[in-house]
């Protein structure tokens, strides 16, 4: 056995090798002062490239991963508190939250429909495509239901979230939204839970209405899907 | 509350949430549950935010970290995607800000839309 291999059985090599590749993209993140050297994508490609040098699979490094994605779901849950906290403005704001998650869900289950047209993609890959602003559990099932194929999808999912939590800075400016409850929702429609950690920077109330949207527009697209199974 | 136990009862409404969709065949995903379940507990007062404050600051401060699995996981679908992986890019990157303005644009027009009736109804008030 060599050490590569002796290295690499424990799942500690996965759980140490993401954490590190995330400080080195924080690191980086802090040097090059440009908001396309996100930590998360820094660390992705960094990972990557760093087991296809070493030839170790993704299974081997997944032995650890998995139990770093052990923690998405209760980080998941954990976004109750900050819906908690903003309840006086949800409740203020319920109407113009629950029309904007779902005429938000709409446009992106449509747009990608139409954009998979465009493109002459396949059915698989279209359906791979569909679910993928929502967040990653409910991706999964849909994309599941669709016939899409569910690595695909978390691809997708992933991309999404690092356009998001990457670019809504970008998006706000653009498209001048000057209301915290927009924006907040907007991020999180258009991209779950990811998109809803530059959220939490942004802003209390961006951030809760983000993960507000992360449910809404979650089971607004689970019900859409009925209709295009 | 020591962190561990704090961790304890964020986990154990996760894995609540998961034996909901598991008992009920739920299409609905347990994270998901689970945010409903705590939200819950939040509202009836069985949880108060300072006894799980700080597990919820580790998890939302480390949110990134843990999609880096799932995003690592694209390695193994280089062959499929490889052959359609500029549109696959570009209709991420294009649905996405479609979505964005879609949901920031409605919010605001709901929200104008509702102004103007209370300003109708105040002014009407006061005839």
């Amino acid at each position: 056995m060599n050490v590569i291999q002796v290295l690499t059985s424990s799942p500690l090599f996965g759980v140490c090798l993401t954490i590190l590749a995330y400080e080195v993209g924080c690191i980086l993140n802090r040097k090059l002062k440009t908001p396309v050297a996100n930590p998360l994508l820094i660390a992705v490609v960094l990972i990557i490239v760093l087991l296809k040098l070493l030839g170790v699979s993704f299974d081997t490094y997944n032995q650890g991963g998995s139990i770093i994605t052990l923690f998405l779901a209760p980080a998941t849950a954990s976004l109750a508190v900050n819906i908690y906290a903003q309840l006086e403005q949800l409740k203020k704001r319920l109407l113009p939250v629950l029309a904007g998650a779902l005429v938000g869900s709409v446009c992106s289950v449509g747009s990608i429909l139409l954009l998979s047209h465009l493109f002459g993609l396949d059915e698989s890959l279209t359906a791979s495509l569909i679910p993928k602003s929502v967040t990653t559990p409910i991706a999964m099932s849909v994309s599941q239901q669709l016939g899409g194929i569910v690595p695909v999808t978390v691809a997708a999912v992933v991309v999404t979230g690092i356009v998001g939590a990457v670019f809504a800075p970008t998006f706000i400016r653009l498209f001048r939204v000057k209301d915290p409850v927009a924006a907040g929702l907007a991020i999180g429609v258009s991209s779950h839970a990811l998109g809803t950690t530059k959220a939490l920077e942004i802003g209390e109330v961006e951030g809760a209405m983000s993960g507000i949207a992360i449910g809404i527009a979650g089971l607004i697209t689970v019900i859409l899907a009925q209709f295009l199974a | 509350m020591k962190h561990l136990v704090q961790a304890a009862v964020v986990f154990l409404i996760c894995l609540m949430g998961e034996a909901l969709v598991g008992i009920f065949s739920l299409s609905f995903p347990s994270s998901v549950i689970s945010m409903i379940l705590l939200f819950l507990f939040l509202i009836f007062g069985l949880i108060k935010q300072h006894h799980i404050h700080g597990i919820i600051q580790f998890l939302q401060q480390n949110m990134a970290v843990f999609f880096i699995p799932s995003g690592v996981a694209i390695m193994e679908n280089f062959d499929y995607l490889k052959n359609s992986l500029l549109p696959f890019l570009l209709i991420c990157v294009i649905s996405t800000i479609i979505t964005f303005a879609a949901t920031a644009y409605t919010v605001r027009f709901v929200t104008a839309v509702q102004q103007k009736q209370q300003n109708k109804r105040k002014g009407g008030e006061a005839q």
